[in-house]
């Protein structure tokens, strides 16, 4: 979960978002030369007692500085490209999940074996327990099993959300009047919160996301249960 | 007083019926302003750092973006293009006696020798987490189907009771 003057991404928790941080690293790391470079340049023009005012032509620099930023851009693209395909990839989901996003709550529903469906509002602030997280707790937690391959469908009833969960790299639309899908996978159980990403109205803030990973033997007790 | 003033749920504040709107809704701001103060305590970054990270400090960035303590590879990049940047600096200076020239040598150095490692040493380090990956799904294999009709380690019997 996220926590005060974060920076950076959170931990990841499936192997996508592993890329991604890695790629996050990579393309950091890029910045941080380009900016050296540039501050390195400011300084120079700060402290020289040189002028030319009558520059016609730089022929040797100008090549220069269009070839070293498409190298760059290779080097930023092809990695990105690489993670991009990965995250389309479909590795037969053995569980579907649908959820439907209303102002202001998502609603579940698990249909592949039993009609199980169940809404997900916020927990108002007022009604926390000592130890929860403002405005991110819900009354009932998105429960799916870890280290399997789960396929979510997306969708609205209203008007645009969007189902984001930041630990495991996921953010997709949820578009009334279209189907939306994304795979994910959990490698570590926990609870992993994420927040509607699309403005929605005026409770756009107060309709969050919490996924609990568990081992698949808890899952099938309480799907039985909520059955 | 009507019935239910003080019993309302939260999400009515008590007085809305007889009070005029806007005290009410200062009222219940304040209302939420102390639950909020009283569930999230004012903490400092360093003990907030301290409690939720089990870190004894900030971690430190450098230019205020890298951070150079977590990401793999980055602080052995950098200290190799420090050392890189002062030696073809200096090593310039040495020959040519030229300053600025030598300054514009050491920063070039620093950029490439930093991005030199830094490809080298992620190279090495997505292999090694490949390998990590086999190994761990391999144990967690081994311990699931050893001794079972799926263990590929398992030799077949013979049955020798068929005549």
């Amino acid at each position: 979960m996220a926590y005060p003057f974060q920076l950076g991404l959170q931990d990841a928790t499936s192997p996508i978002m592993e890329e991604l941080l890695h790629f996050h690293d990579h393309a950091l790391m890029i910045v941080f030369l380009i900016s050296s470079l540039v501050l390195y340049i400011i300084s120079l023009m700060l402290t020289t007692k040189l002028t030319h005012t009558s520059t016609m032509d730089a022929q040797e620099v100008e090549t220069v500085w269009t070839i070293l930023p498409a190298i760059i851009l290779i080097l930023i693209a092809l990695p990105s490209l690489r993670i991009l395909y990965m995250m389309d990839e479909i590795n037969n989901p053995s569980l579907t999940v649908k959820t439907m996003g209303h102002q202001w709550y998502w609603s579940y529903e698990y249909t592949d074996y039993e009609d199980l469906n169940f809404d997900s509002y916020m927990i108002p602030t007022q009604e926390l327990k000592p130890g929860e997280l403002r405005l991110l707790e819900v009354d009932n937690r998105v429960v799916l099993p870890m280290e399997m391959t789960i396929r979510m469908l997306i969708s609205s009833e209203d008007v645009l959300h969007s189902w984001a969960v930041p630990s495991l790299g996921l953010k997709t639309d949820a578009i009334p009047g279209r189907l939306n899908q994304t795979t994910l996978m959990a490698m570590r159980p926990g609870l992993y919160y994420g927040q509607c990403s699309e403005i929605c109205g005026s409770n756009h803030s107060f309709m969050p996301i919490v996924l609990e990973m568990v081992p698949l033997s808890y899952f099938e007790t309480w799907s039985a249960l909520m059955v | 007083m009507p019935d239910g003033l003080w019993s309302s749920s939260p999400s009515h504040p008590p007085g809305l019926d007889c009070v005029p709107s806007f005290l009410a809704l200062k009222f219940f701001l304040n209302e939420m302003k102390s639950l909020e103060a009283e569930l999230n305590p004012p903490i400092s970054k360093k003990v907030y750092n301290y409690i939720y990270n089990y870190k004894e400090h900030l971690p430190f960035k450098l230019l205020g973006i890298l951070d150079v303590e977590n990401i793999p590879c980055a602080r052995d990049s950098v200290l190799y293009g420090s050392l890189g940047s002062v030696v073809a600096g200096l090593g310039h200076f040495l020959l040519t006696s030229r300053i600025r020239r030598s300054c514009d040598v050491g920063v070039g150095g620093f950029i490439l020798v930093t991005l030199g490692c830094w490809f080298h040493c992620r190279y090495n380090y997505a292999k090694l987490r490949i390998q990590e990956r086999i190994a761990r799904d391999g144990i967690k294999n081994k311990i699931l189907y050893e001794s079972t009709h799926l263990d590929p380690e398992r030799k077949p019997t013979t049955d020798k009771n068929s005549s």
